[in-house]
């Protein structure tokens, strides 16, 4: 694999991304709003309407760590960190999982339906280089955006939170393992599932729809976290990022398994 | 070296046999026709010549590097013009062609400018190069596909159904860049087209092929002479007359002469090319006035024609 023709497939493929308004506007938009608009409810709308005997349920069942990063909180203010250090938390694993899919669909089942990748595949480029090249550019722009959406977010709950909690409460160390370790790994099993959605269905609007579905685990944990049953802590983000990893692994393997240019073209028409 | 021989290429889509069983050679600086009917596995040929897609049997080298074993190598060597033009919308015509450029391994960035604008230029496209592909027209974006497929100077080159939808003058600026490449710069040249015109000025040997086989392969003389045997030579005088007829059918060489619906004399000789002064200079000798004189020569239109309706029975 030669990595300068990687870069030069990755290279197109941004140039076609970014020309996109259909891809660009939900990979901005979605990002913009958990950042801006998750906190700023939270700490813009004074007291919540819990009682504190709700409180007091949901603080007993969770773990010593957290309970000591709390000490001293008062009810809304334990309502308002918990919400915004870990119930929002797995609304930044949507954003990698969301903008990885609508770029991935793009540059798979895009290239596909719009009648380029005949040509695409006539280049002597090798078929590990068009595919890293293609899957570098829905990860790497996915990152980014997950990464600015992750520093904006803690700048804002840490600026408007400062009256509230007396100090700067992001970013934990929670935070900083799942925006390093599961978010790339739900990325690239965003990735993984739009290749395999791509080679079997005609368009990219499909291919969007069908590999979107990546959200419904990811919503799982939002619930999870909710609820108080699953979160995200420590412990939890590396089991978490083992069982990404062995998936991740899986379907890649059928992922390259199916981007073979006989296939593909076999399926043209 | 650098052409094509094809041994029994077979490629099967499930139960359809797209290409059953081609063979054939083509010489380093031939310009190849591929003829047939819609879906006789013209594309088909190419995309498995060009190591788009791999046979379901036989062999191929291209370019001298085998299909099969050395796809990539063949990929360098070869051009190809898609059925689809592949055109990026969203680049550039001159990104397209930088980012195609490269693929085909154009390394250096100024190398590529000067190609690019050479063929931009010739092309008629280089006032447009930062306009988006995807705002150019029909002919301009064949003119374009065109460009990326011979932008690396390839040795081998596929061009399939390559004036569709060019105007009469960008049509003929590329059969004259086929021409050039291949006499001047001894690249073989594969041509698949329905413009039969086209195929007979431009093809030093065609391949007519139906559902996947070959009907007939060899110059387009050779396959006229196949169908339609010797050609017919017409001589149209001011008056003739029954005397006059009489003294023709007795000219040296002729084996049998005949008057056409229009009053012309119609010749069979033995060999037309050589018997026409005679038969000419014998004419006048009778006192015929002689207005006009052609060799009917059928065209590979109706070579093809003729070999359809064969091919059909
Ligand atoms: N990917 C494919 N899957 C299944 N069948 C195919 C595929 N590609 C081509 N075929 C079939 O193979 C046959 C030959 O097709 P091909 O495109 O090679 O014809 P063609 O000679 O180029 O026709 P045209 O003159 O219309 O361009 C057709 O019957 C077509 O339906
Ligand atoms: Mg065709």
């Amino acid at each position: 694999m030669r990595t300068d023709k990687v870069l030069l497939v990755f290279k197109k493929d941004w140039l076609e991304v970014r020309r996109n308004w259909q891809i660009l506007a939900p990979i901005l938009l979605v990002p913009l709003i958990f950042c801006v608009l998750l906190p700023s409810m939270i700490l813009l709308i004074p007291d919540s309407s819990s009682s504190s005997s709700e409180v007091g349920a949901l603080i007993r069942i969770l773990p010593d760590a957290v309970r000591g990063e709390m000490a001293g909180f008062n009810d809304n203010q334990i309502i308002a960190y918990l919400m915004l250090t870990f119930i929002f938390m797995p609304f930044f694993l949507l954003i990698p999982a969301m903008a990885s899919s609508v770029i991935a669909s793009d540059s798979f089942a895009g290239e596909k339906e719009r009648k380029t990748i005949e040509g695409l595949l006539a280049t002597p480029l090798t078929d590990a280089e068009l595919m890293v090249g293609k899957m570098l550019v829905a990860f790497i722009p996915s990152m980014l955006v997950t990464l600015i959406s992750f520093v904006i977010y803690s700048a804002i709950v840490d600026v408007l939170g400062l009256p509230l909690f007396g100090r700067f409460v992001l970013p934990t160390l929670n935070w900083v393992l799942v925006i390093f370790l599961l978010a790339p790994a739900v990325a690239i099993a965003g990735i993984a599932i739009t290749v395999i959605v791509s080679s079997r269905v005609k368009g990219f609007r499909e291919a969007q729809q069908l590999s979107v579905l990546i959200i419904v685990p990811i919503m799982g944990l939002v619930v999870g976290q909710a609820f108080g049953i699953l979160l995200l802590v420590p412990e939890v983000i590396i089991i978490l990022f083992v069982i990404f990893v062995i998936i991740d692994a899986i379907i890649l393997r059928i992922g390259l398994g199916m981007f073979e240019r006989e296939e593909i073209l076999s399926r043209i028409r | 070296m650098s052409g094509i021989e094809a041994e029994g290429l077979v490629k099967r889509f499930g139960p359809l046999t797209a290409v059953d069983g081609l063979s054939f050679t083509v010489g380093s600086g031939e310009i190849f026709g591929l003829l047939g009917p819609n879906g006789s596995g013209k594309t088909t040929t190419v995309r498995l010549l060009s190591c788009l897609i791999a046979p379901s049997g036989g062999t191929a080298r291209v370019a001298g590097f085998d299909v099969q074993s050395e796809p990539l190598k063949v990929r360098e060597a070869v051009g190809v013009l898609t059925e689809n033009p592949g055109i990026y919308d969203r680049l550039s015509a001159f990104e397209n062609m930088e980012f195609f450029a490269e693929a085909y391994g154009l390394k250096d960035k100024a190398e590529r400018g000067a190609r690019i604008r050479e063929l931009f230029e010739f092309f008629d496209l280089w006032d447009r190069r930062d306009d988006k592909a995807g705002t150019f027209s029909k002919g301009m974006r064949q003119k374009l596909a065109i460009a990326k497929a011979i932008v690396h100077r390839p040795g081998v080159l596929f061009l399939d159904e390559p004036s569709s939808g060019l105007d009469p003058k960008a049509a003929k600026d590329i059969r004259d860049l086929m021409e050039d490449m291949s006499r001047r710069e001894k690249r073989t040249i594969i041509l698949c087209t329905h413009n039969l015109e086209e195929a007979e000025r431009l093809c030093s040997r065609v391949m007519i092929i139906r559902k996947g086989q070959p009907l007939a392969t060899g110059t387009v003389e050779d396959l006229r002479r196949k169908m339609h045997g010797a050609p017919a030579l017409e001589v149209t005088v001011e008056a003739t007359n029954d005397a006059l007829l009489g003294k023709a059918g007795k000219l040296n060489g002729v084996k049998s002469v005949n008057l056409s619906g229009e009053g012309a004399l119609i010749f069979d000789l033995d060999d037309p090319e050589a018997g026409t002064p005679d038969v000419v200079a014998g004419l006048v000798k009778a006192g015929a006035r002689v207005k006009a004189v052609n060799i009917m020569r059928p065209t590979l239109e109706d070579t093809y024609l003729e070999l359809m309706k064969e091919g059909q029975a």
